[in-house]
């Protein structure tokens, strides 16, 4: 034992001084050679190795008296098709409150009889969070105390297990983040005003946190319109009804309110007043209602608050007062969740068609190239069609050559010299100077180089289907022109 | 780094919902919780419905006790945070304590985790599936009576021993960062198991795994250990774990193996030094999965838990043939996976210390060795794998056919002169067991397909096996049921 002793402290140590220190190659590369021995060492003795248990004879083995010696709780089927799979979870999810596992174990109980499943789900609502409201402020005043030491924070939650603990504590981690970003905001609308350097404080935090943050307030908001009961939205109707200054909303934050105060800086509800003969200065708010009250909206600007976030006073209060702020907010919980889910289902759609988009590039590109193989010889249709592209660009013969596909910047070139009698192109041209104007060389050079610019771009992205619907699009033209000139 | 459309496999996956609310202790590395997003990620995947869910018994003293010492198991199964002071002398002989404190709900968590690899094991035994995993387990530090690096039961040895009333030889490889010690040790002298593990080596926990460390007794040359440097990246890891892999499998020919999937190798990893990334760790995966022997994967290591769940989400894919979406769904711990929201990360700039000379010498050592196994075939038939295995690390799917046809012509040759003549009877018994669950629907295709990778497995596998069971009903037939006699008497 004095061995296994003597190893567990080296183990130890080996592992505390793990990391990649510069010394640790050189202890390795010494080891290899012969010289050094290793400290630790596998053992050999009855103390260490496994007894290796006989291989039974073909003959004698029963397989299928084995016990499992573990439950099944879901098998795959195939009579289901996906999609109605997914539909049962979402639904077992959003209307019912079911976990994916839960949806499916329900699913598996009834032999994936997805009908009967359905039925059923509404009889076993799964079990409600045992967490009261009281019992999470206690775990976050427990922990803010003695942190990771769940036996600690168990002396003040004594009903709770260690494993509910650290189960909750897993979930609650995440939130935390959420109501952290709350106060960051906050934080945010308050330093500036302190400051006088709105637009610094605005630009702070990672544009991924703000998206995510404005989809959250825009959730809560139409959640407390859509679900809470008719007062709620009688006080919004009246806070769109009353204009200005009058009576039951505030001027300065413009939240329709029961109460108001009458102060030289005009009428305010509860909280501006309060924070008004606090400060001395007005509280600051936010949201798209305060523009249109004509407070300088500059300001308003600069500090982009969350899109959509105002606060109603009597949504305050009604959350605060009664039981059903829980529910409700539970409600928009399993809402933003589903919402969330469909963003990523979406993300993942778009990367998945994105990759078929492009490994169907791959696949186009050469045939592209191999069709529009350069040809010296002029048909009767890529005639026609060089004439109506002179007359479409001059004597931009690169952006003809491009349209026509097939031809080069000098073979363009040369059939301007060849056929300018035969088609009267300086008659054509002059079309061309009456609509774009005088062809000045340095207008030409310009051309080119924008054109080349263009060239580049379209390499790139090949199949951007421009190209082809000019050519098209140019193709009717010639054909008119041709009739016109029949 | 294209993906290939991998082969669909029967899958059976075990876990247990309590496992993720066991808590080593405030700043301990080691978080189950990581097994529990990992679950998570797969149901909003859409993997969980894929595969046979299976909650594991907890497993009792009687099936631990078939590796750990009595008193150490009772040990565990008493010791508690809160009478931790009447037990100092045992705490210190079992070496639990500092690395391995004692928690609550301790004993609960070993069980789960042996149970889980347990029943996947009698799952691969009965032939019932093909692939199965238990991320719970793979605590491959632990030691017949000791704990050591975060592990307290050794749930592989306990898997493998299953697997060993079934299968007269087993594979263990060891993808962790770390050492696999435990399992090593445990079959150091014998012949029936080989370890292989790739490790980092030099001034790292455990401090074992050197390239010497060859196994003793019976068991020599079927310990196999890759010491590798800081910074092993997804090229070099495949450069060195193909080849090799595939000459194991060439020598030993395994007829189940296990996988531990430790991903402390991963880049970014709080107490490792590679860098891999979760493609080329899932890379392992698909490897050995090719082979198609009855497969076992494991959990281990990975104290980065974003990333332990990411790439173990991945090789549940792998193992399903299933592609999933680089996005990941939304999930109850999404907010973990910021700012990218990504199921695959990149690796960092970390200079690799293993040059392609030093990993080149490695190989060339470890072949050595493994040249010396009883079953190696001659001379001749063996440099044909190493041309291939050049081959191998752009198209593995070659892999198979190339290595698979020799083996076939060394059955013959093996048969009649082989000596050990115990592995030779129960040898023949494992391959029964491909053969009464495998390939049977699928009759004798065309060589010359090679682009199914799938179809080419068990192609391979189909021509492997008539000159199998023709092999049996020949030549060791007699001696056969003679040892079979002898053996199951006493």
């Amino acid at each position: 034992m004095v061995l296994a002793e003597k190893n567990s402290e080296n183990a130890r140590n080996g592992r505390r001084s793990r990391g990649p220190s510069p010394n640790g190659h050189v202890q390795e590369s010494t080891s290899e050679d012969e010289s050094s021995v290793p400290v630790d060492k596998i053992r050999v003795g009855r103390d260490y190795q496994a007894i290796c248990p006989e291989l039974q004879p073909e003959a004698l083995r029963k397989p299928d008296l084995l016990a499992d010696r573990a439950l099944l709780v879901w098998s795959p089927t195939t009579d289901i098709p996906e999609i109605k799979l997914e539909e049962y979870i979402v639904l077992a999810k959003d209307k019912y409150g079911y976990n994916g596992e839960q949806a499916l174990g329900m699913l598996f109980w009834h032999k994936h009889d997805l009908d009967r499943a359905v039925l059923d789900l509404a009889n076993f609502t799964p079990f409600p969070d045992e967490w009261s409201v009281e019992d999470k402020v206690l775990f976050e005043q427990a922990f803010q105390f003695h942190g990771k030491s769940f036996h600690r924070i168990r002396q003040m939650l004594p009903d709770k297990s260690i494993a509910s603990l650290v189960k909750y504590y897993y979930s609650w981690k995440k939130t935390r983040s959420r109501t952290s970003l709350m106060d960051k905001q906050a934080r945010k609308l308050n330093a500036p005003r302190d400051e006088g350097a709105p637009s610094e404080g605005g630009s702070e935090g990672g544009s991924n946190d703000d998206s995510d943050h404005d989809d959250k307030k825009w959730t809560i908001h139409r959640g407390i319109r859509r679900k809470s009961g008719s007062p709620l939205r009688a006080g919004q109707a009246q806070d769109e009804n009353t204009s200005q200054g009058e009576r039951g909303s505030c001027s300065n934050c413009g939240v329709g309110c029961t109460y108001t105060q009458v102060t030289p800086k005009g009428t305010l509800c509860n909280s501006c007043f309060l924070h008004w003969r606090r400060t001395g200065i007005l509280r600051p708010t936010s949201g798209p209602t305060g523009g249109k009250r004509g407070t300088v909206p500059g300001i308003r600007h600069k500090r982009k608050p969350p899109r959509g976030m105002y606060i109603n006073h009597d949504d305050l209060a009604a959350m605060a007062t009664s039981g059903a702020g829980v529910l409700m907010l539970k409600a928009l919980n399993r809402e933003q969740d589903a919402l969330q889910r469909q963003i990523q289902q979406n993300k993942q759609q778009i990367s998945s068609l994105k990759r078929k988009h492009s490994d169907s590039v791959e696949e186009l590109r050469p045939n592209n190239e191999n069709s529009s193989r350069i040809n010296a010889r002029w048909t009767n249709e890529e005639l026609l069609l060089a004439v109506q592209g002179v007359r479409q660009y001059g004597k931009d013969f690169k952006s003809i050559a491009e349209v026509l596909g097939n031809k080069t910047e000098s073979h363009v070139r040369s059939f301007f010299i060849q056929y300018r009698k035969r088609y009267d192109l300086d008659n054509v041209l002059k079309d061309y100077e009456k609509n774009n104007g005088p062809i000045a060389e340095d207008v030409e050079d310009k051309m080119e180089i924008d054109e080349s610019g263009n060239d580049n771009s379209s390499d790139v992205i090949c199949l951007s289907p421009s190209p082809t619907a000019n050519k098209k699009e140019l193709n009717k033209n010639s054909k008119i022109a041709v009739s016109q000139g029949k | 780094m294209a993906m290939q459309p991998h082969s669909k496999k029967r899958v059976c996956y075990y876990y247990d919902s309590d496992i993720g609310n066991y808590y080593y202790g405030q700043g301990h590395p080691m978080k189950p919780h990581r097994i529990r997003m990992t679950h998570n990620l797969l149901l909003n995947y859409g993997l969980y419905r894929k595969m046979e869910i299976y909650r594991p018994h907890k497993a009792t003293q009687d099936e631990m006790t078939k590796f750990h010492s009595d008193d150490y198991i009772r040990f565990l199964r008493s010791i508690r945070p809160d009478n931790m002071s009447e037990y100092n002398k045992q705490m210190q002989r079992f070496n639990v304590g500092e690395d391995c404190p004692v928690f609550d709900g301790l004993y609960e968590f070993c069980q789960l985790s042996a149970g889980g690899s347990v029943a996947a094991a009698v799952k691969l035994n009965k032939q019932a599936s093909e692939i199965c995993i238990n991320w719970g387990g793979g605590l491959h530090h632990a030691k017949k009576s000791e704990a050591s690096g975060f592990c307290y039961v050794n749930d592989i040895v306990l898997g493998i021993l299953e697997l060993l009333k079934y299968h007269q030889r087993v594979l263990y490889i060891d993808i962790d960062v770390h050492h696999g010690d435990g399992v090593e040790e445990a079959f150091y002298t014998t012949d029936r198991v080989m370890t292989v593990s790739f490790h980092k080596y030099g001034e790292y926990f455990p401090g074992t795994g050197d390239l010497r460390d060859i196994g003793a007794g019976k068991g020599k040359y079927y310990a196999v250990n890759i010491p590798l440097r800081d910074g092993m990246d997804d090229e070099s890891y495949e450069s060195i774990f193909v080849p090799i892999i595939s000459k194991v499998m060439e020598t030993f020919q395994p007829s189940a193996v296990v996988l531990q999937c430790g991903a402390d190798s991963l880049t970014g990893d709080r107490l490792g030094c590679f860098n891999l990334t979760v493609k080329g760790h899932g890379k392992c995966v698909e490897f050995v999965k090719k082979y198609g022997l009855p497969f076992m994967m494991v959990g281990g290591g990975g104290y980065t838990i974003r990333n332990v769940s990411r790439a173990w989400t991945y090789e549940t894919s792998v193992a399903l043939g299933v592609e999933i979406a680089n996005e990941l769904p939304y999930n109850d711990y999404f907010e973990y996976f910021g700012p990218d929201f990504k199921l695959h990360i990149s690796p960092s700039n970390m200079a690799n210390q293993n040059t392609p000379e030093y990993l080149e010498k490695i190989k060339t050592r470890l072949f050595e060795n493994l040249r010396m196994l009883p079953h190696a075939p001659g001379v001749q038939v063996q440099n044909i794998p190493e041309d291939a295995i050049n081959e191998d690390s752009d198209t593995e799917d070659k892999v198979d056919k190339d290595e698979r046809l020799p083996q076939k012509d060394l059955d013959k040759r093996i048969t009649p002169e082989n000596q050990f003549s115990d592995s030779e009877d129960e040898g023949e018994g494992g391959r029964r067991d491909n053969r009464s669950y495998k390939g049977r629907k699928r009759p004798r295709l065309e060589k010359g397909d090679n682009k199914d990778a799938s179809a080419e497995d068990k192609n391979s596998k189909d021509e492997l096996k008539p000159e199998k069971v023709e092999e049996k009903d020949e030549k060791p037939s007699s001696t056969e049921d003679a040892k079979k006699d002898s053996g199951s008497t006493p």
